[in-house]
């Protein structure tokens, strides 16, 4: 009996040890959690933050500037009685903001470092180290500033990341700014730099012991790189003159290499209000405004090309071999079969130089049918589902992949659309409105100014950019060098653009008014019905006719005729753009484009 | 009979590996206690300061309170151990009266500028006692009178200590278990307790009706093995089911609100009574009536934990019992200590960090760390090697001074040594149990590791009146 005890007793014991072998065993050799734990426990990461990289234009001028900003922390465990009034007025916050602040860090931790204020200025900075108050002190960040004053859409706006950010990127931590829309999103990972990190050991109350592994892994920010932006500073101001009141873009592209030579939004905003202490207010103003000013009209807004789009057709036309330059049509006040299709007073019948030259509906409607109903297609689905196709190639409704992110692909119907819409029971009248550009089509004022550069290089593009150097490197993105043709041939193109060269230079041409002398402006207006008042006031051209230089288009919103105000508009910019002036002759131009009052009723309600 | 002894028989017949597994301890003990102090602006490790520097001092003392211990007659001890066991229980009532409160705990006395917790000492002499009063000629178990005394030896320190708000030293006598044990206490009380055991941990682990269907078939399937008729079991345990469906969907259909599985199936067990009394008169199985002691204790148990839990037990003691069970964690209260303590260790990983370079013991994120939670640096700074090097030491000690208390001619001396073992063996486990998230929170040191005079004084005491009865039992020999 007692034999039994004492074995039962030894083996109890060495159960017992053996249970606490085991655990060790697991905590400590296989479970690797608490190795984690233990680094975040003791580790205090202080990241130093590196200057963000600046942005030039195409001439070398300065359009967005990295500014010194201070943010004031505190310890609250180390601060001593201080004249808070007196501290509030120098930094210039009001006495109650400071107090509730600094009541905040205390809530958070007495040991831990907290920001009390963010983004002192420079000056604000040295008046307060002269005071030398116990417990506080300003770390190094930069904020943007904008010399010009321009393109706040287009640049976009730095801001600090929120939660969503941080739990998605590993590289953002509390408190980060982040390029938050335009150029500074697109091109964050350029411009922000590399943080850099000094490690620190902790205690308990997260009083610092000295540097971890005496700074072996300690890195220096490294500051952000500056990019070259192919935007024309002056130009890009003129522009936003122009269209200041009214709602609405500009895009100017450089056809041979697709780099943007301006991008207007109207309403604009000074870039300068979203930076600094009073960026929330002016955040929401501009957030809560009816004619929303934060929307980058010129790669996110989805408008009907209107009579623009006669072009495509015509090109499309050529290309399939159901129009030749001197096929003839008869337009009697416009195109009478099916619904049917108004036009205005010109004379009958036309050929393709003069219906482009005059945008004549009913010219196109033929040309459209005479795609889409081709008998070797054998019914109009596939018809259409061809020049769907063709019009892709145009990049239409697929987008360009240009470098703004969020940029709208824009939509062009295929069959599909309409078998679903009509329940497969529709024929060519029904979808007419596609030949000049009404109807189901949507695109964007880039997608237009694209198409302009696709008529000056004769059937190709290049991915339009903004972009144009990132300092330090050789090249920008790849797909950037790469040519798109469409599925038209160079041919077919000479005929159109002697088209849109009559409609700026001879009798009946609608676009007469963006006559300049010297500069051989090629164009094709358009007035884009929409369901929501005034018609939309479209124009795009190039210039000069031979070896173009740039490629416009203008969408004024509710404009009416594209003469009105787009075509005015686009020639202003293309005069400014390759004679670097207007000429004097042309001045009351200006005037006539800056007194068109348009009616925005319609935003406001 | 006492042979003359001199010094060569004295060291010869010494049990020297006991003596080296305590010097490593203590030597251990005190680099530990120095890295848990340390940091860059400390002078040296023995600066007198510091704990480690005290800790220098301590061991002074106990090496000429253990080279008196083994120059002392052993019948001594046999002799002394009453009077001893008097002076300690008067030592605790007057801590009790006059004492300094720490902690929460009214243990200490001051003596100048020397603070001593007599509870140490009372372990030892509780040892003694008890080795005492349970080796006298024809003492039993089966006696009333001598069960009842040893309960008195053990009840009364524990009760002061427990008047002391000292839980931790208190749970400390119930180690005294492992030695009634081994001298023959009913092996049923060891069942019993760890059936209650189990089922406390159960009860907050699994929903009620699995744990009852848990315990019948626990009661059913050893009433089988002991007595057969599998066919039986297998009627009865359908005819619960059966039944308990039968009341569950019955009260669902007549009653207001329909009565719980629980319910169910409790009034269903209810009456199977009535078979099973069929069964046990037909068969004349007269252990049946154990088992259905045990189905219906275990079951009232159970609901009872669930009411106390709910009721009467305090919040914060609720949520250390749920913190164990894994339950709940909450790191920022109950949790925090364990789970820095099982950061220090875990990051130790298989070679440690290195002596002095432990980040989370350095830093204080472990609390107590040179006292209650010194094992938290061994882990950290020594790895997985350190661990078990140290768990090795100690279950040597203990298997070692088993074996000692078996070789001993006399049961004083064997129950004494077994009294020395348990102890030992209670703190290491509740302490080391505690720092790795096994045990609960219960503030007893680590012996000769942790941090403290007392401790280190009454451990080494304990410890070498086995060594000289174990080195008398061997001159005797010679």
């Amino acid at each position: 009996m007692n034999n039994f005890r004492i074995k039962v007793l030894q083996i109890f014991i060495i159960v017992a040890f053996a249970i606490m072998g085991i655990r060790l065993l697991y905590l400590q050799v296989i479970d690797n959690r608490y190795k984690r734990e233990s680094a975040s426990n003791v580790m205090r990461y202080e990241m130093l933050y590196p200057p963000r990289g600046e942005v030039f234009d195409r001439n070398g001028q300065y359009i967005v500037q990295s500014k010194e900003s201070y943010d004031l922390m505190a310890i609250p465990i180390d601060v001593e009685p201080f004249d808070t009034l007196k501290m509030a007025t120098l930094i210039g916050v009001s006495r109650e903001k400071l107090v509730k602040e600094f009541k905040k860090a205390v809530r958070y931790s007495r040991r831990r470092p907290s920001v009390i204020i963010k983004q002192l200025t420079k000056e604000e900075k040295l008046r307060l180290d002269e005071l030398n108050i116990k417990g506080f002190y300003t770390i190094y960040r930069t904020i943007r500033s904008y010399p010009q004053k321009i393109a706040g859409n287009m640049l976009g706006y730095v801001g600090e990341v929120n939660d969503r950010i941080i739990n998605n990127n590993n590289y953002y931590r509390s408190g980060d700014y982040i390029g938050m829309s335009g150029v500074e999103s697109a091109y964050e990972e350029v411009l922000r730099g590399e943080k850099g990190v000094k490690i620190n050991m902790v205690d308990v109350h997260g009083v610092s012991k000295g540097s971890y592994a005496e700074g072996a892994y300690d890195t220096l920010p490294k500051s952000g790189t500056s990019i070259t932006c192919s935007i024309d500073a002056e130009l890009q101001k003129f522009g936003e003159e122009l269209l200041e009141g009214k709602i609405g873009s500009i895009v100017a592209i450089e056809p041979a290499t697709g780099e943007i030579l301006m991008m207007v939004n109207t309403p604009t905003y000074d870039p300068d209000e979203l930076v600094g202490r009073q960026r929330g207010n002016n955040y929401m103003d501009l957030l809560n405004n009816k004619r929303r000013p934060l929307f980058n009209r010129a790669v996110m807004a989805r408008y009907p090309p209107g009579s623009i789009f006669k072009i495509v057709n015509g090109l499309i036309g050529l290309q399939e071999g159901v129009l030749t330059p001197s096929t003839k049509y008869p337009c009697i006040g416009g195109y009478t079969v099916g619904r049917g299709v108004k036009c205005h007073n010109h004379i009958s019948p036309v050929d393709l130089d003069y219906a482009v030259r005059t945008s004549c509906n009913a010219y196109f409607c033929y040309v459209m049918r005479d795609i889409i109903d081709n008998r070797k297609y054998g019914s109009v689905k596939k018809g259409l589902d061809v020049w769907s196709e063709y019009v892709k190639s145009f990049g239409f409704g697929v987008g360009l992949n240009s470098d703004f992110n969020g940029e709208l692909k824009g939509y062009v119907p295929a069959a599909d659309f309409y078998n679903k819409y009509y329940d497969g029971r529709w024929n060519s009248l029904t979808v007419i409105s596609l030949s000049i550009g009404q109807g189901e089509l949507g695109c964007t004022p880039l997608q237009m100014a694209n198409l302009a550069a696709i008529i000056a290089n004769r059937g190709h593009y290049f991915t339009p950019h903004v972009v144009s150097r990132i300092h330090d490197r050789d090249s920008i993105d790849a797909r950037f060098y790469e040519k798109h043709n469409t599925l038209v041939d160079d041919k077919h193109f000479n005929p159109i653009v002697q088209g849109m060269f009559d409609a700026v230079h001879k009798n009946q041409g609608t676009a007469r008014v963006a006559y300049i002398p010297g500069l051989d402006v090629c164009g094709k207006t358009g007035t884009a019905q929409n369901p929501r008042g005034e018609d939309h006031s479209t124009f795009m051209c190039f210039a000069p006719k031979d070896n173009p230089k740039i490629a416009v288009s203008v969408y004024v919103e509710n404009g009416g005729f594209g003469a009105r105000i787009a075509a005015p508009v686009a020639s202003l910019i293309v005069e400014k753009y390759l004679n670097d002036s207007i000429s004097s002759s042309r001045l009351p131009l200006i005037e006539y484009v800056k007194g068109q009052k348009i009616d925005y009723s319609v935003y406001d309600e | 009979m006492m042979n003359r002894r001199d010094n060569s028989t004295l060291l010869g017949s010494i049990d020297w590996i006991t003596i080296l597994v305590y010097v490593l301890l203590v030597f251990m003990g005190w680099l530990n206690i120095y890295a848990s102090v340390y940091d860059d602006t400390q002078s040296g490790i023995l600066d007198l300061s510091q704990r480690s520097g005290m800790q220098v001092v301590w061991m002074g003392v106990c090496a000429v309170v253990a080279m008196v211990i083994l120059l002392v007659d052993s019948r001594y001890y046999h002799i002394f151990a009453y009077p001893l066991y008097g002076f300690s229980i008067m030592l605790l009532i007057a801590v009790l009266l006059f004492g300094v409160e720490v902690n929460g705990a009214k243990s200490w006395i001051m003596i100048g500028p020397v603070g001593f917790q007599p509870t140490e000492l009372a372990k030892v002499t509780t040892a003694l006692a008890i080795a005492r009063y349970m080796s006298y000629y024809g003492f039993s178990f089966n006696k009333l009178s001598d069960f009842f005394r040893v309960a008195m030896i053990l009840g009364l320190p524990f009760l002061i200590v427990v008047l002391q708000n000292d839980m931790g030293s208190a749970i400390v006598y119930t180690s005294f278990l492992i030695v009634l044990y081994r001298e023959g206490f009913t092996g049923y009380i060891y069942v019993a307790v760890a059936l209650i055991v189990t089922l406390f941990i159960m009860s907050f682990l699994i929903t009620p009706v699995s744990m009852i269907i848990l315990i019948l078939l626990f009661c059913v399937v050893s009433e089988g093995i002991m007595n057969g008729e599998w066919r039986a079991k297998i009627i009865y345990l359908a005819y619960v089911l059966l039944i308990s469906l039968v009341t569950f969907f019955i009260s669902s259909i007549c009653l207001d609100s329909a009565i719980s599985m629980v319910t169910a199936l409790e009034v269903s067990i209810l009456l199977s009574m009535a078979l099973v009394a069929m069964y046990a008169y037909r068969y004349r199985f007269r252990n049946i009536s154990l088992f259905i002691v045990l189905l219906f204790s275990s079951i009232i148990f159970v609901a009872a934990i669930d009411y106390l839990f709910e009721n009467v037990v305090q919040m914060h003691q609720q949520k250390r019992i749920l913190d164990l069970l894994g339950i709940e964690n909450d790191l920022r209260g109950w949790g925090y200590n364990v789970n820095q303590s099982k950061i220090a260790i875990g990051s130790g990983g298989v070679w440690g960090k290195g002596f002095l370079e432990g980040t989370q013991t350095k830093y204080k994120f472990v609390p107590e760390q040179s006292t209650d939670f010194i094992f938290c640096t061994v882990g950290e700074e020594w790895g997985f090697i350190g661990t078990m090097t140290v768990l090795a030491l100690f279950c040597i000690l203990i298997i070692r001074l088993m074996k000692m208390g078996e070789r001993q001619l006399d049961p004083f001396g064997r129950i004494y040594c077994y009294s020395v073992a348990s102890i030992l063996f209670f703190h290491i486990f509740i302490n080391i149990g505690m720092t790795i998230g096994l045990m609960p929170v219960i503030g007893i040191p680590l012996p000769f590791f942790s941090y403290g005079g007392s401790s280190l004084v009454a451990f080494t005491i304990l410890l070498f009146i086995a060594i000289k009865m174990d080195l008398t039992k061997r001159e005797s020999q010679n």
